[in-house]
């Protein structure tokens, strides 16, 4: 059969196993993880007789074990070519802010500082520079931690019209207000004369086409454009009113931060996570930026019926596993199914497969008979780390002396490291100064929130300073002495 | 969000949505409502809600052209008469070129 040829390929580098992937059929997909569920149902059954069976239960147990280590090749080729889907978007957004970072001046310029950061760096001494930002940085985690455990505890008690109109008002702020100042900047680099009449007409265009596809309905390839353009927009900002070493500290608390608040369980990133994971709702969909279509749901509506019967689905990590017993339907889970069920068994102990208990999120399987798209798999990315990534970026490519290099070097760290720190999936939350909320991102193998923060972002700034400070005056040096390599 | 997912009966409504919002001067959604309903309304077979559907794209289209025209009739005008305005030609500047024009 092919799909058992398919199985006994080994491990094929990283990018074959991508273009593999894609090229999985549905019905092989499909027929593969029947198997392993067979499989793992098998063992489960072997395990609890193991008493009575002597030579033919070890015979399972390698075959299991090889289907196992299979498994895992083909969880690797999947969670793989999820990184790689979202790969594109975090570099077209670094693209974007460095693009402009190095072409319009007003985001380089000094021009004040956030209220969040009330310490000037222009101090006379070193030591007093190091203190504010450090009080500055202070300062700011502990406004993000207030708007998460605010967040937190405004989805714990469903004041859902709350969030909801918070988020509106963001995202009307970014949508308008910072695009207009990102464009008359623009035109003012470009020294192009424009009118009002022109400009009112095209932000107005922007930002009302921008709210509809991001918390309403439109096409996908549209609402993705729009999340990496407000992040883009959001990391500018960043980078414009953060003094440098504050935000260098402020990056790296960050990523602290969003490990604790991720993995602790009391961490309230986790809780929220947790939260809808019971009541069976999705999260925020505004903000976050999904690599397939999601299905938006207004939180206050839990019908799971609806979500049943609803033919939209997300196929994302998550997709909760039901049995494939008891639905036509499987488990559309980018190739994480077996180890996700048991794990998930394992920790929560076994849920009921009723469409009710999934878990929260928009993914509804499809029928086996409907033609599954493979790129339909899709994985879902805060928006937080969108814009931490770019602020890391950019600022690098704004203030570092070597320019060019350090960006480039920065950019590679953030996604070999993405890649390489399993199955990276952002959990990411973000706060910012109007009160935009968390961006949340479920994910992965253990159906758990995964911080991917604190790794690249780590990569990042360790290459950012190795860069400047130990490549940089190399290669200079060399120049200089006309000594090339 | 994935047309192909939906039921043919709210591809018309969100069309017929996307239509009715271009009114509100937004020629930017009625081009969105052009290209993203173009495969169903022309290129899919036949359907029972085709014929509306195409036709709220073809007047989509219209309109989104219309306003194309109209935004760069005037823009032309002033970027090249800007200067002949004088006083009003300044007061419409949201911003104004530095150098010799």
């Amino acid at each position: 059969m092919s799909e058992e040829s398919e199985e006994s390929v080994p491990l094929l580098p990283l990018q074959q196993e991508s273009m593999a992937s894609a090229l999985f059929n549905t019905d092989q997909n499909d027929n593969s993880e029947r198997r392993r569920h067979d499989n793992s149902e098998r063992r489960r059954n072997d395990n609890a007789e193991s008493e009575t069976n002597g030579q033919p239960q070890n015979n399972i147990q390698q075959v299991v074990e090889q289907d196992e280590e299979e498994d895992e090749e083909l969880t690797l080729k999947y969670g793989a070519k999820h990184v790689i889907m979202l790969f594109v978007p975090v570099t077209l957004c670094m693209v974007v802010v460095v693009a402009t970072i190095k072409s319009v001046s007003f985001y380089t310029r000094k021009d004040g500082q956030l209220i969040y950061t009330p310490f000037t760096e222009d101090t006379e001494t070193v030591g007093q520079r190091a203190l504010n930002s450090i009080l500055n940085a202070a300062i700011m985690i502990s406004v993000i931690i207030v708007m998460t455990i605010l967040l937190v505890v405004l989805y714990k008690y469903r004041c859902y019209k709350v969030i909801h109109g918070w988020l509106i008002i963001s995202s009307l702020l970014l949508l308008f207000f910072f695009s207009f100042i990102y464009l008359g900047e623009v035109f003012k680099t470009y020294n192009v004369a424009m009118d009002y009449i022109t400009v009112a007409l095209m932000i107005w265009n922007f930002g009302v086409v921008g709210m509809i596809c991001i918390h309403w309905k439109g096409p996908l390839r549209l609402q993705q454009a729009y999340l990496i353009m407000i992040s883009a927009l959001m990391a500018l900002v960043f980078i414009k009113y953060l003094p440098e070493w504050t935000a260098w500290l402020i990056l790296a608390v960050i990523s602290v931060y969003d490990l604790i608040a991720v993995l602790c369980p009391k961490g309230p990133l986790r809780m929220l996570v947790e939260t809808a994971q019971e009541r069976n709702e999705t999260l925020f969909p505004a903000l976050i930026y999904s690599s397939t279509m999601i299905w938006l749901v207004n939180m206050a509506e839990e019908d799971p019926e609806a979500q049943r019967k609803s033919k939209n689905s997300a196929f994302d990590k998550q997709a909760p596993a039901s049995r494939t017993q008891n639905e036509d339907a499987e488990a559309d889970d980018g190739g994480f199914s077996q180890e996700w069920q048991q794990q998930r068994d394992n920790r929560i102990g076994p849920i009921e497969s009723t469409p009710e208990s999934r878990a929260a999120v928009q993914a509804l399987p499809s029928n086996s008979q409907t033609s599954e798209d493979p790129e339909e798999r899709g994985v879902k990315l805060g928006l937080g780390d969108f814009i931490f990534y770019s602020v890391l970026v950019g600022k690098a490519s704004a203030t570092a002396s070597g320019d060019w290099n350090t960006t480039l070097a920065c950019f590679v760290a953030i996604l070999i490291s993405s890649l390489i720190s399993p199955y990276v999936f952002v959990f990411c939350f973000f706060s910012y100064p109007q009160g935009l909320c968390l961006t949340l991102l479920l994910l992965a193998i253990f159906k758990k929130a995964l911080p991917a923060l604190p790794i690249s972002i780590t990569f990042g700034l360790v290459f950012y300073f190795a860069t400047d400070n130990l490549v940089q005056p190399f290669m200079d040096q060399l120049a200089f002495h006309q000594f090339y390599i | 969000m994935n047309l192909e997912r939906v039921s043919n009966e709210e591809k018309l409504q969100l069309c017929r949505k996307y239509y009715l919002g271009g009114f509100l001067a937004l020629p930017f959604l009625w081009l969105v409502n052009v290209v993203w309903f173009f495969r169903a309304a022309f290129l899919a077979p036949p359907f029972g809600e085709q014929p509306r559907i195409k036709s709220y794209v073809l007047r989509s289209a219209l309109g989104a052209a219309l306003w194309g025209l109209g935004l760069g009739v005037w823009v032309g005008l002033f970027q090249s008469r800007r200067g002949q305005w004088g006083a009003l030609g300044d007061a419409l500047s949201f911003t104004q070129p530095m150098g010799e024009p």
